[in-house]
């Protein structure tokens, strides 16, 4: 495949231009209640092709290998029409050349699973929540993708990598008295199986929690001060401040670029944050990205003040800032752009119990429920929370949705844990079109947040 | 008769094919210069099979490769016992052709339809850092079933958005529009996006408490959505929805009347068929406030024990794709519009939201009615836009707050949503809903 790539390149001259063909395998089962609504196990192919002309640039998907050559010339032509209506020259800052083989090699390889054994591992599961009181219906989901690409520019670089993850993930719904909750689970979200056997006691803590919800309040609309559980720490990382960190979204808000120069203060000096693709077992790990770079571990923040950021070497040029390899897509049919890997807000000195302590009346919020920004704003949700009255743990609260203005929320971290953990899924929306990225990981200790705007039904 | 439906009446008791091939060109503007050109050349095909009354499934690019049956066949062994067959035979309502003048757009029309856009708002706006994308959408969809049918669909699709983010700040204020036909620089859609943006020069932040709120067409989803959900036939066979068993009662304020409207001419969105070939008709969802029917697809059909609505679509909250399971979703929602002008409906309040947005829907309890997102829009106050909502979250129930609307402008927008499906709506102003605010 490289050759036959290489050999594409070669017959149509340019600045600069990139293939990537992908091979990808996926495995997905999902139950709903207790049917097995769907099972599939199949692969798909196709590629994606960038040229950069006279400081312009096109770039194109297919499915037929038969439109990589046509395509490529059509993206030379369409990148020199782009380059007339560009002021500047959009530039590629240098990068190694990269060759070799960068292949999965798990501990327990997924791929040599039965379909019929990961099915009855699900419906196993499944079955195990089904079987509680007040469950009303499920969706179990179990997902397995491996993507074997083929990289090749035309600066010589020609790699081939592996991408594999595979998780189980899904809702409970509980009912009782015309009230419904939903609570999420997920676990695996590596490379090996092995992260996917034994998870029945956590998903029966999911189940308990479920059914508590049913009597839970509302939360209390207004601004208070909040400790995060590391499920929710890590997302407000990724979604407050990771997304900022993504230098395509910068790139072209001069405004807003100017506010995030690197060396600006942004929180306390224990306020630390890193994103490294090189973690073992983590959802947003990999070797090498999609515009043939290896990945690097850079760090943010250091000491509460912007000291680092994620690009491609479009950006990187752009900024004249390091290459740092996360420049990624989730298949042939998307662009790559730039995003994080593996986030993650670095252990600080405080305890759990000191952070609600110090609190009078305020929230514990648990369990990430997704989220969204728009760069400086964000609002995520939690699956459940506490109350904190008076220094402790309260009632048990749902509805809870938080949302706040990047700078100041940043600024208003004043406790942070000593307990790092990792989400074990990934999953972080992006592009537009939108490219759902499951290899994308999150971690964070316990923190405390003076200030936020909670959105709660009541 | 596709080919692959020929191997598949030869090796499965019953099959179905999804295939769906897309030329796609876009032109993406970012601070006013051209950033790039995208090309697509894309072919997927998704087929389902019911073999020894088990159901299987499998995907690939092109119906060429028949051996896409054989995985499908392969993997029924393991399914469960197929509770519904695939679509039969229908009539189609007859669609327009697609406008080969969409489909003859270049990068170079598309170049020049920003370039037009581009000028028309910095002649009065020269210091936005503006975002333009505008892009064309060739479809060819055909889906074939061992029991007869074959839905075959030509469509195209010119679609605009632009938008600027506030100084300094990342979020934005953004317009589209989509049409089956090409179409000029949008003058209309310019100005109100220039009115709009000339409303962001001040921050406000409301009280908290309880205040009117005017939902823009551009935030419908934010009730809209809720109520696919509640309507969705799976949720109402499985009685999760809360309003599984209100067909012909109120579920909303009398004002509300809201159809699915699969045949709006002019739309790149209207469908004779949905993604199982099962015919779709234009029908009322919401008739005065009354729930009328439900959103079904084969599967939810069979557990209702009726026949699909034509609502199965390969549809996500998020997107949607030749390997999502198609789950029931409205194609084109449109929303019977009211009497009022907007600029009226604004003058008559003392304190209110006009909200244009809203940010972190998904992770609200949707499917039960709910929202809690933080509000992206504006503040009035004393009949007039005080500023730009600043943190400020709004929430409720559609069920319970969405029975007391006052008004609905008589302006309509069709908006192309990232999030479920294409909706046409008015300004609706709802009495009062809970804000978290200063």
């Amino acid at each position: 495949m490289k050759e036959l790539l290489a050999r594409l390149l070669s017959e149509s001259p340019h600045e600069y231009a990139d293939i990537r063909f992908e091979r990808n395998c996926k495995t997905r089962i999902r139950f709903e209640g207790p049917h097995l609504r769907g099972i599939a196990d199949y692969e798909t192919s196709g590629g994606h092709v960038r040229a950069y002309e006279a400081g312009g640039k096109s770039i194109a998907s297919f499915t037929d290998p038969k439109d990589a050559a046509p395509l490529l010339a059509s993206c030379k032509e369409s990148a020199r029409l782009a380059a007339r209506h560009r002021n500047d020259r959009l530039r590629l800052a240098p990068a190694p050349r990269l060759e070799g083989s960068f292949v999965a090699s798990p501990t327990a390889d997924p791929r040599r699973i039965s379909l019929e054994e990961k099915q009855a591992l699900l419906r196993h599961y499944n079955s195990l929540i089904l079987a509680e009181p007040h469950v009303v219906t499920t969706v179990s989901e179990y997902e397995e993708f491996y993507s074997h690409r083929t990289f090749v520019n035309s600066e010589g670089s020609s790699v081939d990598y592996d991408l594999l993850i595979v998780n189980i993930a899904g809702f409970i719904v509980t009912q009782r008295n015309g009230v419904a909750q939903r609570v999420r689970f997920a676990f695996g979200g590596s490379d090996s199986f092995s992260g996917l056997i034994g998870r029945e006691d956590e998903l029966q803590e999911r189940v308990v929690s479920a059914v508590a919800l049913l009597d839970a309040e509302s939360a209390e609309a207004g601004v208070f001060p909040v400790v995060l559980d590391p499920s929710e720490a890590g997302v407000f990382i990724h979604e407050a401040f990771g997304h900022l960190s993504e230098a395509d979204g910068i790139q072209n808000n001069p405004s807003f670029r100017e506010r995030l120069t690197l060396g600006t203060r942004l929180g306390a000096p224990i306020l630390n944050v890193t994103d490294d693709p090189g973690l073992l077992d983590r959802p947003g790990s990999y070797i090498v990205d999609d515009e043939g770079v290896l990945g690097q571990r850079t760090e943010l923040i250091r000491e509460g003040t912007l000291s680092g950021r994620l690009h491609s070497r479009e950006t990187a040029a752009a900024f004249d800032e390091p290459l740092s390899g996360n420049m990624r897509a989730v298949d042939a049919h998307y662009t790559p752009i730039v995003r994080m890997s593996n986030i993650f807000i670095e252990p600080g000195t405080s305890s759990f119990d000191d952070m609600v302590a110090s609190i009078e009346n305020g929230y514990y919020l648990v369990g990430a429920k997704g989220g969204q920004t728009t760069g400086d704003q964000f609002t995520f949700g939690a699956q459940w929370g506490f109350r904190i009255r008076n220094g402790r743990l309260a009632e048990r609260v749902r509805d809870i949705n938080m949302s706040g203005e990047l700078f100041g929320t940043l600024g208003a971290i004043s406790m942070i844990g000593d307990d790092v953990s990792f989400a074990e899924r990934g999953g972080c929306g992006k592009g537009m079109p939108q490219q759902l990225n499951s290899k994308s990981g999150k971690g964070a200790p316990h923190i405390k947040i003076d200030t936020v705007t909670i959105g709660g039904i009541r | 008769m596709n080919e692959l439906i020929r191997y598949a009446r030869q090796h499965v008791d019953e099959a179905e094919m999804y295939w769906r091939r897309a030329h796609e060109t876009t032109v993406l503007y970012q601070n006013r210069c051209l950033q790039q050109i995208n090309l697509n050349r894309l072919s997927s095909v998704a087929v389902r099979v019911i073999d020894g009354g088990r159901f299987g499934q499998s995907f690939g690019e092109t119906p060429e490769r028949t051996a896409i049956v054989d995985e499908a066949k392969t993997v029924s062994m393991f399914g469960d016992p197929a509770r519904h067959a695939f679509s039969h035979a229908h009539a189609y309502n007859d669609l327009p052709d697609a406008d080969r003048a969409v489909s003859a757009m270049t990068g170079a029309d598309l170049v020049a339809l920003c370039e037009d856009t581009k000028r028309a708002i910095l002649s009065h706006r020269p210091d936005l850092t503006l975002l333009i994308r505008a892009g064309t959408s060739s479809e060819r969809l055909v889906i074939e079933t061992t029991d007869g049918v074959h839905a075959e669909s030509e469509t195209a699709g010119l679609h605009l958005a632009f938008g600027a983010p506030l100084q300094g700040a990342g979020t934005f204020i953004h317009k589209s529009h989509a049409s089956s036909s090409p179409f000029e620089a949008p003058t209309d859609l310019i100005e109100e996006f220039l009115t709009w943006y000339g409303w962001t020069e001040q921050a406000s932040t409301p009280d908290t408490g309880r205040l009117p709120v005017i939902f823009a067409p551009e935030a419908a989803f934010l009730y809209i959505i809720p109520l696919c959900f509640g309507i969705n036939g799976n949720a109402v066979a499985k009685e999760t929805s809360p309003i599984f068993n209100r067909i012909d009662e109120s579920i909303l304020s009398e004002k509300l009347t809201i159809f699915d409207a699969p045949d709006l001419p002019a739309s790149p969105f209207s469908r004779a068929f949905d993604d199982e070939g099962t015919a779709c008709r234009r029908r009322p969802l919401v008739e005065n406030g009354i729930l009328r029917d439900f959103l079904l697809d084969l599967q939810s059909a069979s557990m209702l024990r009726r026949r699909s609505t034509g609502n199965g679509f390969k549809r996500q909250l998020f997107g949607s794709g030749t390997e999502v399971a198609p789950e029931p979703w409205p194609c084109h929602v449109q929303i019977q519009p009211g009497t009022e002008p907007i600029d009226k409906m604004i003058t008559d309040l003392d304190e209110a939201l006009l909200v244009t947005g809203g940010l972190g829907f998904h992770s609200g309890n949707y499917s039960q009615g709910q929202f809690a997102v933080q509000a992206i829009g504006f503040h009035i106050r004393n009949g007039r836009v005080s500023g730009r909502l600043e943190s400020t979250m709004i929430s409720g129930n559609i069920y319970a707050d969405l029975l007391d609307i006052e008004a609905l402008s008589r302006e309509t927008r069709d908006i192309p949503t990232g999030m479920g499906p294409a909706i046409e709506a008015p300004y609706v102003l709802v009495e009062s809903l809970a804000v978290a605010g200063r």
